[in-house]
Order: structure tokens, then C-alpha cells, then sequence
């Protein structure tokens, strides 16, 4: 660095898979189908699920809360129509299979969702308005949760913990899955919404210093919060950083690395070292939250894959079927083979077409079968051949082959010994593997086996 | 539409790297000592690779056929096995004893563990080693490469020490590390043929084992390899940096009984085991401080061998030393997790 080589900021390992956001990347955000119903999960969220508050029959209006809860780590849901409840019932649910959820019957005359307005979040837009407690106040009621895919209650992130105070924020928009573009897109269009989030989120945490990491392959993303966020004159402590594009630099623990060198402790959480991070749809749910009391009822999806005919970026309703989102998009091709909520390297293929959108799901990516028979089907499967090329991508620095070779031989002990509850399942040690093993999957079913034998041990 | 749609773990798109793409690499890269060995050795080079390579694949077939498993030819390991073994191999051997080696390579170097992955040694290494230990005569027999001629007398060829000595007879010729170690033994001095000898052995016209001779085409061998980025340079550089420090450690103390650095890293096996043998995935460790300890007593186990020792050779043997202890030295650099080892 002191010989003038300017180092991107980035982590240690990751992999180059090829982006394809060329798919999405220059569609603006349409607004999305006008659905028949929509099925409002009552579990969105990291920690407890809530409990419906509408019964069958009931009249609800949009932005009413259906489902509430009591527990510090929850958020509550609300219905993002005007309509009928039709029934309280099971549907199937990305992470758990199959879960309660509130279905409602949208009124007739319902309109498809309309873009938010962007006046109300001026360039010159001052947070001060706003106390901290009313800001937090209005992230709790809003049921806001982290938008890039974890779905953490964002207000336990960002209200102040005396056990972890934290001095820095790091806004996250890198974006580094393949195929997703709905951050970008938000970025570019709703600038000013992110950056009066921003703002908001800073003054609620109380941290003294922002940094926005964005991957350098999106220099106009940078460039336009650059500017939203210095138009009201210097802004104290708010920085736009650009960051290496690789894979996962979206992650929270490689971003606070790339960002300020420093190490989220393995198995701890960004509090730890005073750090608090939130993406930028989520920041724009704040500004929505805070100054106009929407509660977070709508998000960008960005359908795409080469196997859907008309890709692009849309303003859908959260409940709305997967199945509905892709025939508003033409439908497919008959090639298409594997249905992904979120994108190709950490979302989840969905076997249920009428499986909900919800407040996480940035992307549906519809691939082909040629696509996945490359990477899963076709190729055959050899013996570990040792070459170390999963260590070598392994952002967490771990050793996927000896994890992965313990659950596979039902060594959960030795699999813990070796840093399992560390790995961040971000996919790139199956990726890379040349003998086309299965290692993040193994490593997932290992940690599913821990949980059910810790369940059954009593402490 | 969407009938038939599949379901996985993520991730759902994999990199464009296969095992059989990661032995064809190393194929490719054997051609450089491939061709070095067919100009030097012609016919010999043909009959001896093409012996290996055959026998190599029958018997990981046989051996398959044997398990009831399906074959395992297609990932072309048998194959990489094949070469590696012949290029280790004095260009004359028999093709029979050829045939042993290979079959020993193979079953009971690699299969009889449970095939690719699960070997603890380098087949070809093992393959070697039994042929070594069951016909010393066969394996030390050197050939004259075609490019010189036969019938020149050694003087002619300012071989001194040859003449002096009277060793060689006929169309053999002991190779240069082997000469070294005469000259050692009857004091006669290394300055006197090093010199001569380093500019034939970084082309390969000299006697040895059939792909160790070129020192170039080896270098562009592991060129390439390095390039593709199907080995790491650390196992590499770690052989070489360890030998080339040991063997000037040596001359720096006695530089008129031991050769200079340089002529060792060129003659013999070391830059075949530095970037073909020794980076052989499945018997190295896996993590980058292990590889470093790995390549590290591998030159010096060679070099160990070579200076202090009673073989002229020990790439061989340093490398079967090294691949046994690869187990331990992956469970002593086992890979720390970022932000340090949790509490947990």
C-alpha cells in the first residue's frame, strides 16, 4: 500500500462465478402482478414465529398487522392488500418446510402494488426530525427485518445494547450472488430513500461513522449514493467505500473485513467488535417505516434466469406465490428445471411452486436444466481427490473436505472440532470442488444433526 | 411448464473444474517431458510410456472389475500414473518389468486403499520403489541418448572422468548424479564435471531415467501447470528452495567434493518430483503451512539422501517419506477459522 498499490478492499478466498446480471441489470423496477391471494408467512424471521391476530372471515385493510408477538427477537407481519382472511393454514415455507401462514383474498378492485412515492425523502432529508426511540419504535411496528437474506429483526440490531456498544455501521450493498439485481436497482432509483435511511439508522444505533460498502462493479450504484448521501452538505462520519467484486463479499463478515480489516470473532456476530450491519433494502424500509409509517408489506424481487422469458425487477407484495410472480413474467421456456428463491449460489430450490414470497427473498432464479445438470447432475461425482481448493475458497478460512467427510461418516463431534458451527454456508467449497462433492450441503445436514442431538441431551 | 422441476442443496451452479480436467491438465503438462524423452530416447521413450500407461489402465480396470465397482478409468488418474511411472524409469527397462511396475502401482499403490483419494502414497512412487527394491540392476542400467552418438569415444566428449575411469561400457552411461557420487567416493573432486555436465542436463542429453533427463522441459511442464493453476506454487518452491539451500550449504563447505546447487536442482529426479510427484494432491497436505513443511522435507529428505547418503537419487524415497507423514502434518496445521478458534 505504501508503494502506491491501492489493494481493493476484499477478504481472504472466495470465487469469481460468473455474474449474469446482465439479465437484469438495466430493467428498471415494474411494479408486480395483481395477485389472488396472497399468503402472508407468520414466520419471516430469525426467532420466534408469530401468532395470528386476524381469524377467517375477518375484513383486514393493507399495512394491517396480521400476525404479532411478544418475544424481543420477532417482528410482526402485515398484510400488504386490502381483503378477506380465507384461512389461517399451513403453506410451504423456503427455510422450514411447511409453516402457518395468514391467506388472504385480495378485494376485487385491488390494484396492482404501486411504486412509493420518492418526494418525501429529499436530498436535504434531516434525521434530527426523529428521535432515536421513535425511529426504533417505528422499525419494531413496521415488522422490518434484514432484507439481504438472513432476516434478523432489524431493530434489535440497531437499538443500543449496553453489552455491545457500537460505534460503526456498515451498510451492505454489495450484492455478490450471480443473477440478483434488485439492491442495484434500488440503489440507482431510490437513492435518496436509502440515504435518509441511512441516516435514521445511524442516529437510532448511535454509532458515530457509516460505511456504505458497495463491490466496484457497480460504479454507478457508488456514484449515486455518493451523492444522495453528501447533497445536505458534508454528512459527518457517512463514507461510500467500493469493495472487490468476488464472491460472498455481501457477507457480513467478509464486508466488515474488507471494510475495516478487522475480524468478526468465529461463531460471534458483528456487535462483538462494536460493528452493526444493515443492507441497503433495509435502510430503505427504515425511510419508509419512519417517515411515512408504511409498514414493510411490498420488496424488489428480481425474477430472472435464463430460463424465464421476461426478466426483470419488481415491486411485489409480500405472500405473493412464487408461481404467480413467474407467469407475470411470461411465463418460462420449457427449459427451465430448477426453481431458486434468492440466487444460484445460497438460495434455496423450491419444490412447491405455490410457495409465498417473503420479506427476504430478493430473487426468484429460474435455471435450466442444462445449467444444473452441469453442475449437479451430469458431471459424475469422484473420490475427494485432496486437492485443497475448498480450503483455499473457504472465506471463513475452514476445512470443507474434513467437515464434510465427518457428517458424512455421522462424526458430528469430529465435524464440530473442525470449526463446523463457523461456516457461513456461503457454497463456494462445493462450487469450486472438482470432484463435484456436495460439501455445504453435507456441512448444513452436519449442523441440522447437532441441533437435533443437543435437543436431545439435556444440559 | 414446470413439471419436472429438480430440487438441491445450494449451491446450484458449480465451476467449470473437473477431477478428469484437473489429470488431463497434468497430461498436458507431461507432454513437455514426454516430447524431451521421445527425442532423446526415441523408440525407447514410445514402448516405455506407452507399456506403462496401458498397464496402468488395465489394471485399475481389473481391479475395479474385481470390487464390483463401477470402472474408474474415465477420471484418467491411471493414466497420470502411467506417465509419471515411465518418466521415472530407465528408458531401457524391459517391458515386462515395466508391466510389474505398473500393476503394483496400481493395485496395490492405490486400489487396495480404495482408489483415487484414498492412497496414502504416490502410486507411480510406490510402482518405482518396488521395481527398485526387486530389480537394482535393471533400474540402474542408463541409456545414451540418441542424440549423442554411441560410438564416440568418451574422450572425445571431454569425459574425463569416464575415461579415467573406465565405468562405462558399451551404449550405457551412468547418470551425472551417479558420476558425482564415484567421483566423491575416489576423491577425484566434483569441480571437474559439473561444468560440463550442467549445461547437458538442463536439455536432457545426458543418461537417466527417461523424462528426469530435460531440465527445460520440466520447467515448462510446471509452467504450465502453475499457469492453470491446477498446483499450487508452494509445494514447488518449497522443494526446490530446501534443496537448493541444503546442496549450497554443502558447497559452500567442501565446494571441491560437492557439486554446486545447481547442477542438483537440474540432474535427477528433483524437478519431476518438485512439480509433478510432489504436488500430487491426494498424498500432499491440504493446507498451505502443511504444504510449505511438506515440500520443505521433501528437498531435504532428497537432498539428505543425495549428499549424505549412499544413493546417488532420493526423490524417490524422500517423497514416500514425506507422503507418510502427510496425515500427521495435516493433523498438526489444521486450518484456524477467521476471527480465531471460537469458545466453544
Amino acid at each position: 500500500m505504501r508503494l502506491g498499490i491501492v489493494r481493493s478492499r476484499s477478504f481472504r478466498g472466495g470465487t469469481h462465478a460468473a455474474q449474469k446480471k446482465e439479465l437484469t441489470r438495466e430493467k428498471p423496477i415494474e411494479p408486480g402482478p395483481a395477485v389472488g391471494e396472497v399468503a402472508v408467512m407468520l414466520s419471516q424471521h430469525i426467532g420466534s414465529t408469530c401468532r395470528p391476530v386476524v381469524k377467517k372471515q375477518d375484513k383486514v385493510s393493507a399495512g394491517q398487522a396480521v400476525g404479532e408477538c411478544d418475544a424481543f427477537v420477532c417482528a410482526p407481519v402485515h398484510s400488504p392488500v386490502n381483503g378477506v382472511v380465507r384461512e389461517v393454514a399451513l403453506r410451504s415455507h423456503a427455510v422450514l418446510g411447511r409453516s402457518m401462514a395468514v391467506v388472504i383474498q385480495p378485494d376485487p378492485q385491488e390494484n396492482p402494488p404501486k411504486l412509493p412515492a420518492a418526494e418525501m425523502f429529499a436530498p436535504d432529508f434531516d434525521e434530527e426530525a426523529y428521535s432515536p426511540e421513535q425511529i426504533c419504535d417505528a422499525v419494531l411496528r413496521a415488522g422490518i427485518v434484514g432484507m439481504g437474506g438472513a432476516g434478523f429483526p432489524t431493530r434489535v440490531k440497531i437499538e443500543p445494547d449496553p453489552r455491545f456498544p457500537k460505534d460503526t455501521m456498515i451498510i451492505n450493498g454489495c450484492e455478490c450472488e450471480p443473477y440478483i439485481t434488485c439492491d442495484y436497482r434500488i440503489m440507482l432509483e431510490w437513492t435518496g430513500r436509502i440515504a435518509a435511511g441511512i441516516k435514521l439508522a445511524k442516529r437510532a444505533a448511535g454509532c458515530s461513522r457509516v460505511l456504505v460498502g458497495i463491490e466496484d462493479n457497480k460504479p454507478d450504484a457508488i456514484d449515486a449514493l455518493r451523492a444522495a448521501l453528501e447533497a445536505g452538505g458534508i454528512r459527518n462520519g457517512i463514507e461510500v467505500l467500493a469493495v472487490r467484486t468476488k464472491y460472498p463479499q455481501g457477507g457480513e463478515r467478509q464486508l466488515i473485513k474488507a471494510i475495516l480489516g478487522k475480524n468478526v470473532p468465529a461463531g460471534g456476530i458483528p456487535p462483538m467488535i462494536g460493528v452493526v450491519v444493515l443492507n441497503v433494502a433495509t435502510a430503505a424500509a427504515i425511510a419508509e417505516a419512519v417517515v411515512c409509517g408504511r409498514p414493510l408489506t411490498h420488496r424488489v424481487v428480481t425474477v430472472t434466469g435464463e430460463a424465464i422469458a421476461r426478466p426483470g425487477n419488481y415491486y411485489v407484495a409480500i405472500g405473493t406465490s412464487v408461481r404467480e410472480l413467474i407467469e407475470f413474467c411470461g411465463s418460462v421456456t420449457e427449459k427451465s428445471a430448477k426453481v431458486v428463491l434468492g440466487g444460484p449460489m445460497m438460495g434455496i430450490a423450491v419444490a412447491d411452486l405455490e410457495t409465498p414470497i417473503t420479506k427476504t427473498t430478493g430473487a426468484i432464479t429460474v435455471l435450466t436444466a442444462e445449467q444444473i445438470g452441469k453442475a449437479k447432475f451430469e458431471r459424475r461425482r469422484t473420490a475427494c481427490i485432496r486437492c485443497g481448493r475448498c480450503l483455499q475458497v473457504c472465506p471463513e478460512s475452514l476445512n470443507p473436505t474434513r467437515i464434510a467427510h465427518a457428517v458424512k461418516s455421522n462424526l458430528i463431534d469430529e465435524a464440530e472440532r473442525n470449526y463446523m458451527a463457523a461456516c457461513i454456508e456461503c457454497g463456494c467449497c462445493s462450487y469450486v470442488c472438482p470432484a463435484n462433492i456436495e460439501l455445504t450441503g453435507y456441512i448444513k445436514t452436519g449442523k441440522i444433526f447437532l441441533a437435533r442431538q443437543k435437543k436431545r441431551m439435556p444440559q | 411448464m414446470l413439471s419436472d422441476i429438480k430440487v438441491s442443496c445450494s449451491p446450484h451452479i458449480s465451476g467449470p473444474l473437473s477431477t478428469r480436467r484437473v489429470m488431463v491438465d497434468v497430461i498436458v503438462a507431461l507432454l513437455f517431458p514426454m516430447a524431451a524423452a521421445g527425442y532423446y530416447f526415441r523408440i525407447h521413450a514410445v514402448i516405455l510410456i506407452g507399456t506403462c500407461v496401458v498397464s496402468c489402465a488395465a489394471a485399475e480396470w481389473l481391479c475395479c472389475a474385481i470390487r464390483r465397482k463401477p470402472s474408474t478409468l474415465d477420471d484418467f488418474s491411471a493414466v497420470v500414473t502411467g506417465i509419471l511411472l515411465a518418466l521415472s524409469l530407465p528408458p531401457r527397462i524391459p517391458a515386462w518389468a515395466a508391466v510389474v511396475g505398473s500393476v503394483f502401482a496400481i493395485a496395490i499403490g492405490k486400489m487396495v486403499f480404495g482408489g483415487l483419494g484414498a492412497n496414502v502414497f504416490n502410486p507411480a512412487m510406490v510402482g518405482r520403489a518396488f521395481l527398485t527394491a526387486s530389480f537394482g540392476m535393471l533400474m540402474t542400467t542408463w541409456t545414451t541418448p540418441a542424440t549423442l552418438d554411441p560410438n564416440m569415444s568418451r574422450i572425445d566428449r571431454g569425459n574425463i572422468i569416464a575415461a579415467r575411469e573406465h565405468v562405462i561400457r558399451g551404449r550405457t552411461q551412468a547418470t551425472p548424479l551417479a558420476w558425482s557420487k564415484m567421483a566423491i567416493k575416489r576423491r577425484l573432486g566434483g569441480e571437474t564435471y559439473d561444468d560440463q555436465f550442467f549445461a547437458a542436463t538442463v536439455t536432457g542429453e545426458v543418461g537417466g531415467c527417461l523424462g528426469e533427463t530435460s531440465a527445460i522441459a520440466l520447467l515448462m511442464g510446471g509452467a504450465y501447470l502453475l499457469i492453470r493453476r491446477t498446483i499450487g506454487f508452494h509445494i514447488p518452491l518449497a522443494v526446490l528452495l530446501s534443496a537448493f539451500v541444503f546442496a549450497g550449504a554443502a558447497y559452500l563447505k567442501d565446494s571441491w567434493t560437492y557439486v554446486h546447487p545447481f547442477f542438483h536442482l537440474t540432474s535427477g529426479g528433483l524437478l519431476l518430483g518438485a512439480f509433478f510427484i510432489a504436488t500430487d494432491p491426494v498424498t500432499a497436505p491440504l493446507t498451505r503451512r502443511g504444504m510449505w513443511i511438506f515440500g520443505l522435507g521433501v528437498g531435504t529428505l532428497t537432498m539428505l539422501i543425495r549428499i549424505v547418503g549412499e544413493y546417488p537419487e532420493g526423490v524417490m524415497y524422500a517423497v514416500l517419506l514425506m507422503n507418510a507423514v502427510t496425515p500427521l502434518i495435516d493433523r498438526l496445521f489444521r486450518s484456524v477459522p477467521v476471527g480465531g478458534k471460537p469458545n466453544v
